[in-house]
């Protein structure tokens, strides 16, 4: 009895509250749309997680390559740390050979130089040279005087005239020898003269 | 009510959807909608607005039909998803805020329409709703199934998943409290 009365009633506050509102006429479409964008959003998610998983991947595998070429990026650069060492001494080297090529191209110069002072006669020398050759001439004049016998006594003069002006130079003994064997020959003469007398 | 349901070959339309025709959902849909919307707003305590629980119980009845095995009919399957459904919603924190503020209007709206028809004035159907909302989820559902849905105790067990006995204890002890608290309303 008190059953049906409470379902009485409640029937009663059903039919008071009216049919519910707000389910849509395409109910289907809105939930079949809302299926495809969760499938949408998981395909998403799966993508992501795979791009995820292969980003990491790469980086992994980078890591593990560049721990494995660690050595040989230690090699590398010690040979690289070689190489420079070698392009250093190389370029001293250069150096120092274009610095003696340098010395010797300026020592030839000096060389050239030197032979081409070399070759200017020294002025003493030739001074003297024709000191000499002046005394000789004159001593040549002298001698041919002497044979003349009309010229002796200036042959004498000029003998004495190379003596008093190159008194070092070797014509000039030349001179006091002939000087020597005139006043020789006077004196045998006067000599003979006398024992003659 | 349930009378539709016959209607409808569920075998069928369920078979067809796991071959990937989509036009037997919205067939489905258009068959049930109506008892389901009609046993959301009972469960919910006649909110007035079901659409969006409606809308998530036939999306999981979209995603979960190919799995249905057929133990049971639609009709058994899709109530209990929405009882499921609607259980969780009660206890979604939106749904209550959302329930505080809109059921009043959309009740005292109803009503006021009603009022000059219906045997029943606002102000004892808004006693008796309040009376069925304050009962444990456990005894409203077998409420709501047994004597607003007029279903047999046995699809209400089956949809409950419990045996005939405890629902007709759960049946008892919620006719007792709604005595308690309507006892005015029930004298003749």
């Amino acid at each position: 009895m008190a059953e049906d009365k409470i379902r009485n009633l409640l029937q009663k506050a059903d039919e008071m509250a009216g049919e519910p509102v707000g389910i849509p006429a395409g109910l289907a479409a809105v939930v079949r749309q809302r299926a495809r964008h969760r499938r949408f959003v998981n395909s998403a998610g799966l993508i992501t997680a795979a791009a995820v998983l292969v980003i990491a991947a790469g980086l992994w595998y980078s890591t593990t390559r560049t721990a494995r070429t660690r050595p040989e990026q230690k090699r590398i650069a010690a040979l690289e740390g070689q190489i420079q060492e070698l392009q250093a001494r190389t370029d001293a080297t250069l150096n120092l050979i274009r610095e003696v090529l340098e010395d010797e191209r300026h020592q030839s110069r000096l060389d050239g130089l030197e032979a081409e002072l070399a070759s200017i006669r020294d002025p003493l020398e030739e001074v003297r040279r024709q000191v000499d050759r002046t005394a000789f001439i004159l001593i040549y004049e002298a001698d041919q005087m002497y044979r003349d016998r009309s010229q002796r006594g200036a042959a004498i003069q000029a003998y004495k005239r190379v003596i008093g002006l190159f008194p070092e130079n070797r014509w000039a003994e030349e001179a006091r020898q002939k000087l020597s064997e005139i006043e020789k020959r006077k004196t045998r003469k006067l000599d003979s003269k006398g024992e003659l007398l | 009510m349930v009378v539709m349901a016959g209607s409808i070959d569920d075998e069928r339309l369920v078979r067809q959807f796991s071959q990937g025709d989509d036009s037997a959902f919205d067939r489905i849909v258009e068959g049930y909608s109506a008892d389901i919307g009609r046993l959301a707003s009972r469960l919910l305590g006649w909110p007035g607005d079901v659409d969006d629980v409606v809308q998530d119980i036939f999306f999981a009845v979209f995603l979960g039909l190919k799995k249905f095995r057929g133990d049971c009919s639609l009709k058994t399957w899709l109530f209990t998803i929405t009882v499921n459904k609607c259980r969780r919603y009660r206890y979604g924190r939106m749904l209550r805020l959302r329930a505080i503020s809109k059921a009043g209007d959309n009740i005292a709206h109803t009503a006021g329409c009603d009022r000059g028809e219906s045997a029943m004035d606002s102000e004892a159907f808004d006693r008796v709703r309040r009376a069925v909302v304050a009962l444990p989820a456990k005894y409203r559902e077998a409420v709501v199934l047994r004597y607003l849905q007029d279903l047999s105790t046995d699809e209400v067990s089956r949809i409950l998943s419990i045996s005939e006995n405890a629902l007709q204890v759960r049946l008892s002890r919620a006719r007792r409290r709604l005595k308690q608290e309507l006892a005015e309303l029930m004298e003749p």
